[in-house]
């Protein structure tokens, strides 16, 4: 009995969270504004933090009445902005044919349905205290393949909690059949423990009982890496700053495309945080507290070293890589160009706007089969493809200004041509030039800086722009584009796998 | 019975009056206690109070009945309705309702067996446990209906300790002997208000992530 007493010294209950961390570190005005979803975001947004798009506001009955539900995208998610425990979250995930929408639960929901869902937002019937709400439209977030088994329906997230800007404990949350699809542990989701310092899972929980497999699909739960980790834990600590929270649980989904997105930021984060990782939280804030963090990389470095397992030490090097086999998946983003609001008044321009349009339909990725080629430096594209993908007037620049001296250049030198630097220089960041040497001398190719995402990953990654029409894989992934991935040549581009 | 107790009887004061306001601090304090040491949690502080007052007016086995009549019928219509999908107030209207329904016959139906107690009951405490009902539901809808009947017997828990309490004799002379003892009940809520252990509630709670303290 003394034991136990002695044992518990560590756990962080209810009592002392309110009085010895919530109180004196979150301000009413930092609480508030954790609570106003809206604000919150527009906040972290500001402090260069990703956070999903807002796609339309709703805050009256007249803005109600006049709302142009023709306007929203084929899936989005519907939120009341003081909802708490995720009430009153309604995710769409597709458009229906003749009309309306398909939630997550396979429901089919009409603009009636949204119509008086949103009146139940007004009325407060989702929000903290019952007080007045207004509801908003916001970006639904694509699961990553990654952590797509182990959810049913909803999104998986990644609780941190962090105290004097260093993250302190961390869980990620599953969504069950029980639950909805939702990932609250209140409604009987999944909790599932993470070692801070790899970002690999532990022990998982379901109404604070501890579980070895998903309910749904039996999957195993401990021993998962979380893709990310180490931008998650920034974002973490980037939030509480940001925030202005000294006590914070940061709630972050990954999004297929745009890699970890900040869905919420708590003044109250639960403790069942504890249960899920098996260790004692209060006990590791108070290990934290008064230390001295300089930076980011300090604050991660302290918690990897104070809070870390011992799983770490025998997969650091290949930590957090994802493995990629000969041919991969991959998606390329089209260029984004921002181009001239002044020449829509232009009549002669008419073409150019159709031309803008048709554009703006387009999906934003093009996505094909790449060769992984450990044996190229560079990664390479094909011409046309580039073309496609809306580079085709830099192509055409370029092949003009090279041609004529391309085949006199003669010497040994890597200098570029400084006609090439200038136009470079216009054309910006993403753009430069190598020597290519071959049997048929010396020639300039360009190359190109692109968002793809390879195997689930996204990354900012160079090509150089050759013709590969002849060729099986319009692109080539080559060394440059590989440090964060290992190559399996057995592994089949259908399976994703994490070490 | 102490001095200021006669002197404001005297002023014509019900006797039942002066105890129920000299016992409901006790009352808070208990349900205080409760929350912040055994880990009870129920539904705020103003649910288990006057349902333990309630409980008081009515007799236990009436509230009781009362109570379960005006929990079940709520629940059910709220399921009812749930598929309709009607705007919050006239929904708690329609639920409210049935529940007056319910009553009425319940005290019809108790008139009938001569259950005199049970028909006769008075008003207000019925009052009571039917406002409570709103708590409950948005409860169910908030939490899931697995955690809002718990808090729902939480609640009832409370109350029936409370109104144990109130009919004790014991308790009521001494209540009404020391009428100052409130003074010792605040010192208790302050002591309460600055209490930052576990719960009685949260060893349990806790129990496998203490055990593997001890492992380590």
């Amino acid at each position: 009995m003394l034991k136990t007493i002695k044992n518990s010294r560590g756990i962080l209950g209810m009592n002392a969270r309110n009085l010895v961390y919530i109180r004196p570190n979150n301000s009413i005005k930092a609480t508030d504004l954790a609570n106003n979803k809206l604000r919150s975001k527009e906040v972290l947004f500001k402090a260069g933090i990703p956070v999903p798009k807002v796609y339309g506001i709703i805050r009256s009955r007249r803005e109600l009445e006049n709302f142009k539900w023709e306007n929203l995208p084929k899936s989005f998610v519907l939120k009341p902005n003081r909802g708490m425990g995720g009430e009153g979250i309604k995710v769409i995930y597709g458009q229906k044919k003749d009309q309306g929408w398909i939630s997550t639960e396979s429901e089919a929901v009409s603009i009636k349905d949204l119509h008086s869902h949103i009146m139940n937002i007004f009325d407060g019937f989702y929000s903290l205290y019952g007080g007045e709400d207004i509801a908003f439209f916001e970006e639904r977030i694509k699961i990553s393949s990654s952590l797509k088994p182990y959810s049913y329906r909803g999104i998986p997230d990644i609780r941190v909690i962090v105290y004097n800007n260093v993250p302190v404990m961390a869980m990620l949350r599953l969504s069950t059949k029980e639950s909805g699809g939702k990932a609250n542990l209140h409604l009987g989701g999944i909790g599932v423990g993470i070692d801070i310092s790899t970002g690999v899972t532990t022990n998982a929980i379901m109404h604070d009982q501890i579980i070895e497999k998903t309910p749904d699909s039996k999957l195993k739960l401990s021993g998962i890496r979380i893709p990310y980790w180490k931008e998650i834990l920034e974002i973490a600590i980037k939030c509480q700053k940001a925030s202005g929270l000294g006590y914070i649980g940061v709630d972050i989904a990954i999004d297929k495309e745009r890699g970890p997105v900040v869905l919420e930021v708590n003044a109250h984060a639960g403790l069942s945080i504890q249960i899920a990782n098996l260790a004692p939280l209060k006990y590791r804030l108070e290990k934290v507290r008064g230390l001295k963090i300089k930076s980011e990389a300090h604050a991660i470095r302290v918690a990897q070293d104070l809070f870390g397992g011992e799983v770490e030490q025998e997969i650091e090097e290949i930590s957090g890589k994802q493995i990629l086999g000969i041919i991969e998946n991959v998606k390329i983003r089209r260029r984004v160009i921002q181009e001239d609001i002044s020449s829509e008044s232009n009549i002669a321009d008419k073409e150019k706007k159709e031309d803008l349009e048709k554009k703006a339909k387009q999906e934003e990725f093009i996505e094909l089969k790449a060769k992984i080629d450990t044996g190229a430096g560079y990664s390479s594209i094909d011409k046309k493809l580039a073309r496609e993908l809306g580079y085709g007037d830099i192509i055409d620049e370029f092949d003009l200004v090279t041609k004529d001296f391309v085949v006199n250049h003669n010497t040994d030198s890597e200098e570029l041509d400084l006609r090439i630097k200038d136009y470079l220089d216009k054309w910006g960041d993403d753009f430069s030039a190598i020597l290519a040497k071959s049997s048929h001398g010396v020639t300039y190719r360009l190359v190109i800086k692109m968002d793809i995402v390879l195997s689930g990953i996204k990354i900012h990654t160079s090509f150089s722009v050759i013709d590969r029409s002849e060729l099986q894989f319009p692109v080539l992934v080559g060394r440059k584009s590989m440090k964060n991935f290992l190559v399996d040549p057995l592994k089949s581009s259908q399976e994703t796998i994490i070490i | 019975m102490s001095d200021l107790v006669k002197l404001i009887v005297n002023q014509h004061v019900d006797l039942n009056t002066v105890y129920l306001l000299l016992a409901l601090p006790f009352i808070a304090t208990l349900i205080a206690a409760f929350r912040q040491v055994v880990g009870v949690k129920s539904f705020g502080i103003y649910a288990p109070l006057v349902l333990t007052f309630a409980f008081w007016a009515t007799d236990l086995k009436y509230g009781l009945t009362i109570f379960a009549v005006i929990f079940v019928t709520g629940t059910a219509v709220r399921y009812i309705l749930k598929k309709m999908r009607l705007l919050y107030m006239p929904r708690m209207a329609i639920v409210l309702t049935v529940i007056s329904i319910a009553i009425l016959a319940l005290l019809a139906i108790g008139g009938h067996y001569r259950r005199f107690g049970l028909s006769s009951t008075s008003i207000l405490p019925i009052l009571i446990m039917i406002t409570l009902i709103e708590k409950f539901i948005s409860a169910q809808v908030e939490k899931g209906l697995r955690t809002a009947t718990f808090l729902s017997v939480e609640t009832l828990l409370i109350s029936v300790v409370g109104y144990y309490i109130l009919i004790w004799d014991v308790f009521y002379d001494f209540v009404l002997a020391h009428p100052f003892y409130i003074v010792v009940l605040l010192v208790i809520n302050l002591l309460l208000g600055k209490w930052s252990g576990l719960r009685l509630s949260e060893y349990l709670r806790f129990r496998k992530v203490i055990k593997n303290v001890e492992n380590d």
